[in-house]
């Protein structure tokens, strides 16, 4: 599991790099041991019905809206920058999509992505060119791509539910499984191979750990922190056809705190808010983790506020275990 | 020459209204400033303002409020009319605050939380500015000069009824509710599952009660996971036609739309549309946006003085309760003209 942590600090920190993978392991298995924790409670809770094919399915499906935003959450933490428009983006970007339905299901798409790509380029001139802080670029992102969405559809939802290629991202399915769950573990595995196999990756790091001595190494620091809002920008819009796919309807209000859900399992599984520390695996459990909690809680048709109180505790304890180990 | 004419055409009904706020400072009861209005209501040529203060439109249900209350204002020649959103209770506060120094005749108020809202309401009441009261009800009579509102417990109590007929009083029902913690949710929820056990007492068993928030989204995902716990759903109550799309989303995804029965609230053009078609959508209730339009109509008759056209007593009652019809596949062509997109 070490493997998938990577590590920023550059040459001369030498202590630094021997003392994380520790720090790391003991992060990751916290998580596997909530994983477990919850599987086991699950299936005492709910014997016939939490782990079985299909609710194990239904969980990953649900899990797949946050999990795309949240591989694309992850590049952008690890640069110590934060993108709060997201959810927003979903709904603007699905609404501007259902806007050229009429045109066919690759309208769809194309507009889907592209209106996606251009918000989430917005937020990057506005923070690397701009040099706008991140928390507020993205925020006023937040307002503006919802009130785009409210003014673009009318307050209406708009109906997919004739288009069948739209329909199969939500109901369709590849070798007997749902094709989201395909493509939150394609987009997984794609993130990790490009955070911890590439060059990009190691630049991505360097930049949230330590910029100045990035710059001095020679990395393109502001191309990529360009390039980490685009690209949460563009899952953004992968996430709206997913979510899509699966309303058969493309709404103004959805994708509501959406952000929250995928900036909190990028925490908790163990990328640093501070940057320079970012773990695709850990964010892939944070993210099922999530998806465990709210199944079972509805299962067991808890009120929702104990799956507040819950979600936030394990956010709390995930936090204080990654506290930093030197300040 | 116009230019003074314009002044004068401003300053007297400016004039006329500082004089009619004062009277109601001094008077006091209702009757005698009513007398008054509805003399000068009399003549021609009268301007009434009002002013709109509702959340933000960006629901189905909410953004049709917007659309009624203005359609209603722009049928009055004589009514000039501005329709505000805020947020969150704090900050629609803080606005019907700067409305109530605008001094318009009539403020209509969709408060966010109608116990929160009631003190600023109270004080537009003193300040003189009648308020008329939309669907969330203030904590105090003296808080409204007229309420227009829809019956959440009457929702639930025919939906139950009908369920109850349909399933024969025996099954596995699960409720979807709206926002946990308000009014109209508590009372929706009650009003089903008091009738429920006072009709089929043990019969029905309400086998899952989650809110989905009035968005299609959160109602999409609570009942996957529910459909997941439960073998046999026999029948789903949604609070909202808005948020019962991504229900039915749901139930059709895992193509078990033929199993169950749904009910919904509030009376959507979609949801006629699937009421019509038959199958999973079996009935919904009206909770209709236009209500706003009506509480704008009695705003305007409040501030002319004038009472309804086809009732007898002089002034706009009190209080007003909107039944919620009821939508099946039998009556859903002759209601088809009350449906919002």
């Amino acid at each position: 599991m070490s493997t998938t942590s990577t590590d920023a600090h550059t040459a001369g920190e030498r202590s630094w790099r021997l003392a994380l993978p520790s720090t790391m392991r003991l992060q990751e298995y916290t998580l596997v041991g909530v994983i477990v924790a919850l599987l086991v409670a699950g299936t005492i809770l709910k014997p016939d019905t939490f782990l079985t094919t299909d609710n194990v399915r239904a969980m990953l499906t649900q899990a797949s809206v946050v999990g795309v935003l949240a591989i694309g959450m992850t590049f952008v933490i690890a640069t110590s920058g934060i993108d709060l428009s997201v959810g927003s983006i979903v709904a603007a970007a699905g609404v501007a999509g259902g806007l050229v339905i009429d045109s066919g299901a690759w309208a769809f798409f194309l507009v889907c992505f592209g209106f996606a790509l251009l918000l989430g380029t917005v937020n990057a001139t506005a923070i690397a060119v701009g040099r706008v802080v991140p928390f507020i670029a993205t925020l006023a992102m937040l307002a503006i791509a919802r009130g785009l969405a409210l003014q673009m559809s009318d307050k209406r939802p708009i109906s997919l539910i004739s288009s069948e290629p739209v329909r199969w991202f939500g109901t369709g399915e590849i070798i007997g499984q749902p094709v989201s769950i395909w493509i939150f573990l394609a987009v997984t595995v794609v993130g990790w191979i490009l955070l911890n196999r590439t060059r990009y990756g190691r630049h991505v790091v360097s930049v949230g750990g330590n910029r100045e001595a990035a710059r001095i190494a020679g990395v393109p620091v502001r191309r990529t922190v360009f390039s980490v809002y685009c690209l949460s920008g563009l899952l953004a819009g992968l996430a709206a056809i997913l979510l899509s796919g699966r309303l058969a309807s493309a709404s103004p209000v959805s994708g509501e705190l959406l952000e929250l859900d995928a900036i909190g399992a990028t925490v908790i599984g163990g990328t640093s808010l501070a940057g320079g520390r970012a773990t695709i695996v850990g964010t892939f459990m944070g993210v099922v983790v999530f998806a465990m909690i709210f199944n079972l809680l509805t299962q067991l048709d808890l009120a929702t506020e104990w799956q507040q109180i819950v979600k936030g505790v394990i956010i709390l304890a995930a936090v204080l275990i990654q506290r930093p180990e030197r300040i | 020459m116009s230019k003074y004419l314009r002044l004068v055409a401003l300053v007297v009904p400016m004039v006329l209204l500082a004089a009619a706020c004062s009277d109601d400072d001094d008077g006091g009861g209702a009757s005698s400033d009513t007398t008054e209005a509805a003399d000068s209501g009399g003549g021609s040529g009268e301007t009434v303002t009002i002013v709109a203060s509702v959340p933000p439109t960006d629901h189905g249900w909410l953004g049709q409020i917007a659309v009624k209350a203005q359609e209603a204002a722009d049928s009055h020649d004589d009514v000039e009319f501005r329709l505000l959103e805020a947020a969150d209770a704090d900050s629609q506060a803080a606005q019907i605050e700067t409305v109530i120094n605008e001094k318009p005749d009539v403020i209509v108020i969709l408060p966010q939380d109608g116990d929160q809202l009631t003190p600023i309401a109270e004080r537009a009441m003193e300040a003189g500015i009648p308020v008329v009261n939309v669907d969330r009800l203030f904590a105090t009579p003296e808080a409204a000069r007229a309420t227009i509102l829809g019956d959440n417990y009457a929702i639930g109590v025919n939906a139950a009824t009908y369920l109850a007929e349909e399933l024969d009083c025996q099954g596995n029902v699960v409720e979807i509710q709206g926002i946990a913690g308000i009014s109209v949710t508590t009372d929706r929820s009650a009003g089903f599952s008091d009738t429920l056990t006072e009709l089929c007492g043990d019969g029905i068993e309400i086998v899952a009660q989650q809110p989905g928030d009035f968005t299609a989204d959160l109602g999409l995902e609570v009942m996957e996971a529910i459909l997941q716990a439960n073998d046999q759903i026999d029948a789903v109550y949604t609070h909202d036609d808005d948020m019962a799309e991504g229900v039915v989303a749901a139930i059709e995804n895992a193509g078990r739309e033929d199993e169950m029965i749904l009910t919904g609230v509030g009376g959507s053009c979609a949801a006629f549309d699937r009421i019509e078609a038959g199958g999973l959508y079996a009935a919904t209730y009206l909770y209709s946006p236009t209500m706003a339009g009506s509480a704008v109509n009695m705003a305007r008759l409040i501030a002319l003085g004038q009472g309804l056209s086809d009732l007898i007593e002089p002034e706009v009652p009190s209080r007003i309760v909107v039944p919620p019809t009821e939508v099946t596949a039998d009556n859903v062509d002759d209601l088809r003209d009350l449906c919002f997109e």
